[in-house]
């Protein structure tokens, strides 16, 4: 007995222990909106309110979710702006990162810094001015605004992020292709690109998840029902549902879903990502 | 290998030969991997950067805004937003909503970086998990605690009541005193495991080592964390602070989604305060003057940043 309280001391469980408690209180609201969301409409009014809903009833899924067109509408947007968030992001931010750290260029220092400032621009700052530019080139109420305008926040992110991986690669493995007659381009693509895919899951992940979860832009430069994002047609439903929390919350745990899964599957990239983004320079 | 060598020779003297001509031409084609993205940048960055500081300068309105048409005034715009007393308190409000935000998430971040700090099964994946309420989309978040803070049916309120802190539930969100606390409560929780995930990795940069000799000095766990780890975590706290100052100020999602800028204007913060001038006022000329006013205080912290970083390197 007193052998395994020593080996439950020794490798830590009981710090273990602890850690449990503490992301268990801290993830609370998230346990709650789902608890919330699998409610049937009465429950959620139950004093005092039962911490798992008994028993579970998926009506608010199948009203305000999957019977919702509107949502279902809105999900297949967010779907369009992030996939071309990510892809404008990467395929501006790829070449870019990678003559900033390898090609020497005249001007190159500039160029980072440039990037560090525009990344202090705020979404509401340049909402306005986007929405003035975006009218004159008659493109409000299109994809192709949310995506350019999620690509402003993404692109500059996505550049910091990944010089450094391209820094990382050995420069004789390209050097060689270039002697064999490649173009810098062609060595660009064939050689280097593919030793850098963890950067590019990376930068493909985050874009992927600032543009799904995007609200500012959203809800600015687009006034058409057809197109707006699920984050603008939750807020919308907000005021239209009013207390019915059961639905609302079943719609908040479906836009957060891609979130969790996109990050379940690409956790070590995102963490990885996130602490070198904000301390790197 | 051995079929890259007689080429290899080849380089310098074709080198030689035309030396200027060759830099030239590749430096031109080395430029058009960074062409797309400058382009990107000037029509979709600078550009709008440069008409929000026109349009500060001019009486933009609904008429005028689309012909560009609008007629210069000068410093007019931000005379008028000096003069506007709810501009004013739109500054305190966002100070008070960043002082408190920062102060309760490094606070906590710091507790749980320190706590994570040590190997532990499962630590990795607990940490995880925390990063999740930092992933949530705003919309999604700001609903979930617009739903918590309910009056009448909100889980904080039954809480609070059963562990006899209070004695009536409250309307966090519709009553003006309560009503910012309860958005920096969001914002801070969305907040922690941002500064702790920073904040540990300055914690595993710290050698080992140097615990270990305070150790054989004597010194107790109390001592190593006052003389080691507060001074040497100085330069990341910095960092981390002043990241946050930037990220803070400019919330504007949260807020909007769980108040809308109210109740009457008790939690307009500066970014809600342009949103309305543009978005709900239409008075784009007022709104881009002070859209440019946060932005300029920004930038701002942003040279501080760079000041202490500096000047950490430095010393």
């Amino acid at each position: 007995m007193s052998t395994a309280v020593a080996r439950f001391r020794r490798e830590g469980y009981g710090s273990t222990l602890v850690g449990v408690l503490i992301v268990a209180l801290f993830l609370f609201p998230v346990f709650w909106m789902v608890s919330t969301s699998l409610k049937a409409p009465a429950d959620i009014f139950a004093t005092p309110p039962d911490l798992i809903p008994s028993p579970p009833s998926a009506e608010a899924y199948r009203e305000a979710v999957f019977g919702n067109p509107i949502v279902l509408r809105a999900m297949v947007s967010s779907v369009v702006v992030s996939l071309g968030t990510m892809l404008l992001t990467i395929l501006l931010a790829a070449p870019a990162a990678y003559a900033l750290a390898r090609l020497e260029l005249p001007g190159g220092p500039l160029v980072l810094l440039l990037l560090l400032i525009t990344q202090l621009l705020p979404s509401i700052v340049m909402a306005g001015p986007l929405f003035v530019v975006f009218s004159r080139l008659g493109l409000v109420n299109s994809y192709q605004a949310l995506i350019l305008a999620d690509t402003t926040i993404t692109l500059p992110f996505a550049v910091i992020i990944l010089r450094p991986f391209f820094l990382s690669v050995p420069k004789d493995l390209e050097s060689a292709a270039l002697v064999d007659g490649a173009t810098r381009w062609r060595s660009f693509v064939q050689v280097t690109l593919p030793l850098v895919r963890p950067g590019l899951v990376t930068v493909a992940a985050f874009s992927f998840l600032f543009a799904w979860g995007e609200f500012v832009f959203a809800l600015s430069l687009n006034t058409n029902e057809g197109i707006q994002p699920v984050t603008v047609a939750l807020n919308k439903l907000i005021g239209q549902y009013g207390t019915q929390w059961n639905s609302l919350m079943a719609i908040s745990t479906a836009v957060a879903v891609p979130i969790v899964a996109v990050f379940a599957g690409l956790q070590k990239f995102i963490v990885g990502g996130l602490t070198s983004g904000a301390t790197k320079e | 290998m051995a079929r890259a060598l007689p080429s290899t020779a080849a380089v310098p003297a074709a080198a030689a030969v035309r030396p200027r001509r060759r830099v030239r031409r590749g430096l031109f084609a080395d430029y058009l991997f960074l062409l797309p993205a400058l382009l990107f940048i000037a029509v979709t960055m600078l550009y709008p950067v440069w008409t929000n500081l026109r349009m500060s300068l001019h009486d933009v309105t609904v008429m005028t805004f689309l012909r560009d048409n609008a007629p210069f005034v000068g410093l007019q715009n931000y005379r008028d937003l000096l003069a506007d007393p709810v501009f004013h308190k739109a500054l305190g409000l966002s100070l008070i909503f960043t002082a408190g935000s920062l102060a309760f998430q490094f606070g906590i971040g710091f507790a749980l970086a320190l706590f994570f700090n040590r190997p532990f099964p499962g630590n990795t994946t607990l940490r995880a998990l925390l990063l999740l309420a930092w992933l949530l989309p705003t919309v999604v978040s700001g609903s979930l605690f617009r739903w918590m803070l309910d009056g009448d049916f909100g889980v904080v309120n039954y809480a609070l009541v059963s562990l006899g802190l209070l004695d009536d539930g409250r309307y966090w969100l519709i009553e003006p005193g309560t009503a910012l606390a309860g958005t920096v409560l969001a914002n801070v929780w969305v907040g922690i495991p941002f500064n702790m995930a920073l904040l540990l990795a300055g914690l595993q940069g710290i050698p080992h080592t140097l615990y270990e000799a305070a150790s054989v000095d004597g010194a107790t766990g109390w001592q190593r964390f006052r003389s080691l780890t507060l001074p040497l975590m100085r330069p990341v706290s910095l960092s981390v602070l002043l990241l946050g100052l930037i990220y803070t100020f400019k919330v504007f999602d949260l807020i909007y989604i769980m108040t809308g800028g109210g109740p009457v204007d008790a939690t307009t913060v500066l970014p809600i305060y342009t949103y309305k001038l543009t978005f709900s006022f239409f008075r784009f000329g007022d709104g881009a003057a002070a859209a440019t006013l946060l932005l300029v205080g920004l930038v701002g912290v942003a040279l501080l940043y760079l000041w202490a970083a500096r000047r950490e390197e430095a010393s």
